[in-house]
């Protein structure tokens, strides 16, 4: 078996982040250029493009089954893609279109799979990857023994570098027999410019010193002038203040943003589980000894109320 | 209809789980604390209310050491009937997706419409488990559903997806992931309790399912400690001095703004 095969993820007919994060990794494998494929499903105007990632082959499928998402075709498509090309490796976004397909394909491929990746290692001992476990606690140095290998890299970490330009040869494929079993009723959009907070770039996120459902009124204001997600503790959610879709920690999402601005949140285990890793946090809090100040690169001590209005004012001005 | 629920074991969230520096890739146990993985509660509370409604069983299934009989005996109290155990050190180290198989081999003896999981193991920090199962047992999944409707032959569940939502219509048998959003798990009675005690563990192995363990396909070298963040900037006072600072700070150092 050989080569790598990139699932290029696509939104609203544009190649999503995690399509280049993939193809990172891709590259990280230290392969031959002409070795890595990608398959690209539906919006097949943006097949061309993708030899600016280094693909030198792209497959293509498109029907109606993948007007909507249904795991089931989206897997069989890249599970049609691998076999084709004799894959060895398959890489995802461990978006969440990622990782509910990467679990599937991996046992259609009779694979290994190893989820949200960090980071690779390569050395005398051969390639490891590290993957967060335990909720962040620890971070796991994985062998793979075993080929396919289905890989889903964990979003923000993996920058998009500089790839060959390569004229992207590409092989139009079919998928033949098979019964979908989920019929897709409606899909509703999240609101314009939220995104699922498991792939934001910045996170303002609130805790019980917000105070109330109104509080979250100055963690959204803030969020909208920074272009952020926002995120919340498991306190928050559990008093009705936001919905769970927004809670960060352990039972609620883990999150790897550049930036993780947390209000009023003390930064319990459990939540420091799910943002630990973020690239920089800053902390606004009245109480200095919380937790979550030792640990933030950046801690305000004060009233979140007073600070987070003059920190919007700021951040705009100086945008401005 | 008779509904199967996957039960985990898992590391208290509390717990400060550590490296065990004679046993590379494996945690030290003896201290921990162990529950039921958080999220599997809200699949036995599903599943239970489905099977109230529609009359039918709940069965556990479980893989884990002998100690995960706790975990078993936690969704007892919670009102499941009986469960399905397996112990074997092969299948309880495996990876997701062989675990997958097994479970799914599991299930295949098993007369039920619907099976249920947590959305995610917290202690291998996997989602993996539904869509795994519904290969596997060639049905359709749907992860991480925060509402699910049964009728007869159907279900109607929907998911967050992207940070929006998606309405499927699912043929049972399905597969399903478990969100917080579905219910709020019950808590155990102290009679739920004593009479779980007497409900049936049948503890299976994996040559009773005909199965002989793989080679492993993937195995942890190693475990860290993330290193600790490196202590940080404090700053108190004005309001308006701090937030320069702070923007600076974005602006010079973190080069974000």
């Amino acid at each position: 078996m050989a080569g790598i095969l990139v699932w290029a993820e696509t939104h609203n007919n544009a190649i999503r982040k995690s399509t280049y994060e993939a193809a990172t990794v891709g590259k990280l494998l230290g392969r031959p250029d002409d070795d890595m494929a990608a398959v690209l499903i539906n919006d097949l105007d943006l097949a061309q493009s993708l030899g600016t990632l280094g693909f030198s082959k792209v497959y293509t499928l498109e029907g109606e089954i993948f007007n909507q998402y249904a795991s089931e075709a989206y897997c069989e498509a890249l599970a049609v893609a691998a076999e084709e090309m004799h894959a060895d490796t398959i890489i995802l976004g461990a978006t969440s279109r990622g990782r509910d397909i990467s679990g599937r394909l991996a046992a259609r491929l009779d694979g290994v799979l190893i989820s949200d990746i960090t980071d690779i290692k390569t050395d005398a001992d051969g390639i490891r990857f590290v993957r967060p476990m335990y909720s962040g606690k620890l971070l796991a140095e994985i062998r793979i023994d075993h080929q396919p290998a289905i890989i889903t890299a964990r979003p923000n970490v993996f920058a998009s570098g500089e790839y060959d330009v390569i004229e992207a040869d590409i092989a139009p494929l079919a998928i033949t027999d098979i019964s979908i079993k989920t019929q897709v009723n409606q899909a509703l959009q999240a609101a314009k410019g939220v995104l699922d907070i498991g792939e934001a770039d910045i996170i303002v996120s609130g805790g019980r010193g917000v105070g109330g459902p109104e509080g979250f009124k100055a963690i959204e204001d803030l969020a909208q002038a920074l272009n952020a997600a926002i995120g919340a503790s498991r306190a928050a959610v559990d008093s009705g203040w936001i919905p769970y879709k927004h809670q960060i920690g352990q039972t609620g999402k883990v999150v790897t943003p550049t930036l993780y601005i947390a209000c009023g949140i003390s930064g319990a285990i459990q939540h420091f589980a799910g943002m630990g890793s973020s690239r920089f946090i800053i902390a606004i809090n009245n109480d200095p000894e919380s937790p979550i100040m030792k640990k933030a690169d950046f801690a305000i001590v004060g009233d979140l109320f007073k600070i987070i209005p003059v920190l919007k004012e700021e951040i705009l001005k100086h945008r401005s | 209809m008779n509904i199967a629920v996957i039960l985990k074991q898992v590391p208290d969230t509390e717990a400060n789980v550590a490296a065990d520096p004679t046993h590379p890739g494996k945690i030290v146990e003896d201290t921990l604390k162990f529950i039921l993985n958080p999220y599997d509660e809200y699949a036995v509370e599903e599943a239970l209310v489905i099977a109230e409604k529609s009359g039918g069983e709940v069965i556990g299934v479980c893989i884990g050491s002998d100690r995960a009989e706790w975990a078993i005996r936690t969704a007892m109290a919670m009102g499941i009937h009986r469960a399905v155990f397996i112990t074997d050190p092969e299948a309880v180290e495996s990876d997701i997706i062989t675990q997958a198989k097994i479970l799914a081999s599991i299930i295949k003896t098993l007369d039920v419409s619907l099976i249920l999981c947590g959305r995610s193991w917290i202690d291998l920090q996997e989602d993996a488990l539904a869509p795994a199962l519904g290969h596997f047992l060639n049905i359709a999944h749907v992860s991480n559903a925060g509402k699910i409707d049964v009728d007869c032959l159907k279900a109607t569940v929907i998911r967050e997806l992207d940070g929006g939502t998606l309405e499927v219509r699912v043929t049972l048998p399905a597969v399903i992931s478990c969100s917080k959003e579905l219910n709020e798990p019950r808590y155990p009675t102290l009679i739920a309790i004593k009479r779980s005690k007497n409900k049936e563990i049948k503890r299976v192995t994996l040559s009773d399912l005909g199965m002989t363990p793989g080679t492993p396909r993937s195995f942890v070298t190693d475990l860290q400690t993330p290193s600790s963040r490196g202590k940080g900037k404090i700053v108190t006072g004005d309001p308006a001095d701090m937030v320069k600072e702070a923007v600076q700070w974005l602006s010079d150092e973190a080069k974000i703004i």
